[in-house]
């Protein structure tokens, strides 16, 4: 699958995501979780079930987007997370 | 026509329910309509799993296998890469054996489930399932069948933020708290439960399915909080204003939820067996058992120094363990856990205990366990500490912490890098006791009282009752005498893999040391072939 069209399910799994939340905030590859969507704990881990179930695979390795030296991440892009996914399905290719 | 309408009752105990279906204090009896069904049907204490806690023990209960097969053990499981340990939260993909409801699906049965916990993501099931411990903000795309949430949006007086589990207000379960913030959390609690009772009301009337199950789960979260204002023996000989005032307000929590009760079962219909069940029990715990900090003191663990970062504050402050891995042996991974996973290393110079060294560490630590004590009182603090190939043997025993602690009050441990290791709380909490209840009533079910069923013979029971076989590999059975017609047992339940372990996964680091010898524990058992 190429970036693009990762970048496409990623803005469509979290677009739906965040449907009910009565929030006005554009989905884009700068969209950030925290800063812009109001995401907490909870709801990262929401998402990735939801991208694993959107691409029916397991251990897509999300920790080693979450955490970084040992420590977790403040916050990601919408960019960021495709750019892991793409990296992670050429992997498992 | 509804068949068997089956009633969780999350930590339910006949310590409680003995007094509310009763009026030893001249309060009234609170519970009316349930010492009816007491009266009339048959009760029977209920033995939880070896580790009383709400996921493995219901998950128990729906798949009529214990953990160490079904491998749901905690809330939260974790994956050790070495130098870091990643936490992340269990769900339906992880529960290995089939439940209930799949079973009960594919041999014609129609289903409603609602508020079970680890069932999100939901598992496509024959009717509605909605599950429970989930976000308000995912209900909607975490229902079956698609559309379930707006039939449920539709209801009177549906508020998702009411029903759903909040997470950070959750968190705060065994926390020292004022009477008056209890009094909070017990109001809290209130419209939750009747916003769960109205959709059971509206889909048992709606679906009229042959299985009806819901769980009503603040019995186990009043009761953790408010536990000095319902146990018998805590009770003062001179109660308080605010006493008297929250007891007020619990018993009338147990007299609402008597209502929900008596409106599903005659919902259900006077041809229906009911069944009600719980978890697990309820006992007072007077204590804090702080096992991080013990570890910590023995030099098999090493704390981390968190960051300035509010994700650093925010994750240091979480009810999961805050360490540096590279440097720790043994942790406890959550309070829930009671667990005390033991690191292998994963070749020389990597963090863990060497492969060689597994069982004199783990010996050693059993036995320096056993001996901790109480300072003040001299009192040991630790009942047992179960091996978890003897507690759990399966197939998915290896996702289980190494050792499982029973406080001698059955209370949680902590986690917090917090001193001293062992100290009394202010106030009594409630814990888990491992013997919660079962009660049985309708036609075909013979009245009377017996001795202790285990957690694994509902879903026994319930298949029975659906007038299915039980699967041969269910670890429970239908208890003697409970039932006037014979038993059938069918074929086995599946195996599930885990997840979409069928799918191609990225390549998992997991360490293959410690797959050896998990696969050795289970030979030594006899659950391989050599």
């Amino acid at each position: 699958m190429d970036l693009a069209k990762v970048q496409e399910l990623v803005f469509e799994v979290v677009a739906g995501l965040v449907a009910d939340w009565d929030l006005d905030a554009e989905i884009g590859a700068t969209t950030r979780l925290v800063a812009n969507l109001e995401f907490e704990s909870i709801d990262i881990i929401q998402m990735v079930v939801a991208f694993e179930e959107r691409l029916q695979r397991r251990n897509l390795g999300f920790e080693k987007l979450l955490m970084v030296d040992g420590r977790y991440v403040d916050d990601l892009s919408l960019g960021q997370i495709a750019a892991f996914l793409h990296q992670r399905l050429a992997v498992a290719a | 026509m509804t068949r068997t309408l089956f009633i969780g009752l999350d930590g339910a105990t006949f310590t409680i329910l003995d007094e509310l279906t009763s009026d030893p204090y001249g309060e009234g009896v609170t519970m009316p309509f349930l010492a009816g069904l007491i009266a009339s049907g048959h009760k029977a204490p209920l033995r939880s799993t070896n580790h009383p806690l709400t996921p493995p023990a219901w998950v128990s209960l729906m798949t009529g296998r214990n953990p160490g097969s079904h491998g749901v053990f905690d809330f939260v499981r974790f994956k050790d890469m070495g130098h870091d340990v990643y936490f992340t939260l269990y769900d339906a993909r992880d529960i290995q054996d089939e439940t209930i409801w799949s079973l009960a699906g594919r041999q014609g049965r129609r289903i409603v489930s609602l508020n079970f916990p680890m069932m999100a993501p939901p598992p496509d099931i024959e009717g509605c399932l909605v599950p429970g411990f989930t976000s308000w903000k995912h209900l909607r795309r975490n229902m079956r069948p698609e559309g379930l949430y707006d039939r449920i949006k539709a209801i009177d007086g549906f508020d998702p933020k009411e029903l759903a589990w909040d997470f950070e207000r959750e968190s705060k379960i065994g926390e020292d708290m004022a009477d008056d913030e209890v009094e909070g959390w017990v109001r809290h609690h209130l419209p939750r439960e009747a916003q769960w009772f109205r959709i059971a009301d509206t889909l048992l009337e709606q679906e009229n399915p042959d299985l009806f199950a819901v769980m009503f789960d603040g019995t186990d979260k009043i009761q953790h909080q408010a536990w000095h204002a319902l146990d018998p023996a805590l009770r003062p000989a001179e109660p308080s204003e605010s006493w008297l005032r929250l007891r007020a307000l619990c018993l009338g929590y147990f007299r609402e939820l008597d209502g929900y009760i008596r409106r599903l079962v005659e919902r259900a219909g006077p041809d229906a067996q009911v069944f009600l069940a719980s978890d697990h029990g309820f006992t007072a715990s007077p204590r804090v058992v702080r096992i991080n900090r013990w570890l910590g003191e023995k030099g098999w663990l090493t704390w981390r120094t968190a960051g300035d970062s509010e994700a650093e504050k925010r994750r240091e402050s979480a009810n999961f363990a805050y360490l540096d891995w590279t440097k720790t042996l043994a942790f406890c991974p959550t309070p829930s856990s009671n667990g005390i996973a033991i690191r292998v290393a994963r070749g020389p110079g990597e963090p863990g205990v060497p492969e060689a060294d597994y069982e004199s560490f783990r010996d050693t630590l059993v036995a320096e366990l056993k001996e901790m004590r109480d300072p003040l009182t001299g009192e040991k603090v630790i009942r047992d500490v179960l091996l978890r190939e003897q507690a759990f043997p399966g197939a998915a025993m290896g996702d289980c912490p190494d050792l499982t602690l029973v406080l001698s009050d059955y209370g949680f441990v902590s986690v917090r890098n917090v001193a001293p290791v062992v100290s009394m709380r202010a106030t009594p909490t409630g814990t888990h006791h491992p013997d919660g209840i079962f009660i049985a009533a309708g036609p075909g079910i013979a009245p009377g009282a017996s001795g202790r069923f285990s957690i694994l013979d509902v879903p026994s029971i319930l298949m029975h009752s659906l007038d299915l076989p039980v699967p041969r590999n269910f670890e429970g059975r239908v208890p003697d005498g409970l039932f006037a017609r014979e038993v059938r047992v069918g074929p086995a339940s599946r195996r599930m893999s885990a997840g979409t372990a069928a799918e191609p996964q990225v390549a998992d680091e997991a360490s293959e040391a410690e797959k050896l010898r998990i696969l050795e524990q289970l030979k030594a058992l006899g659950y391989l072939e050599d």
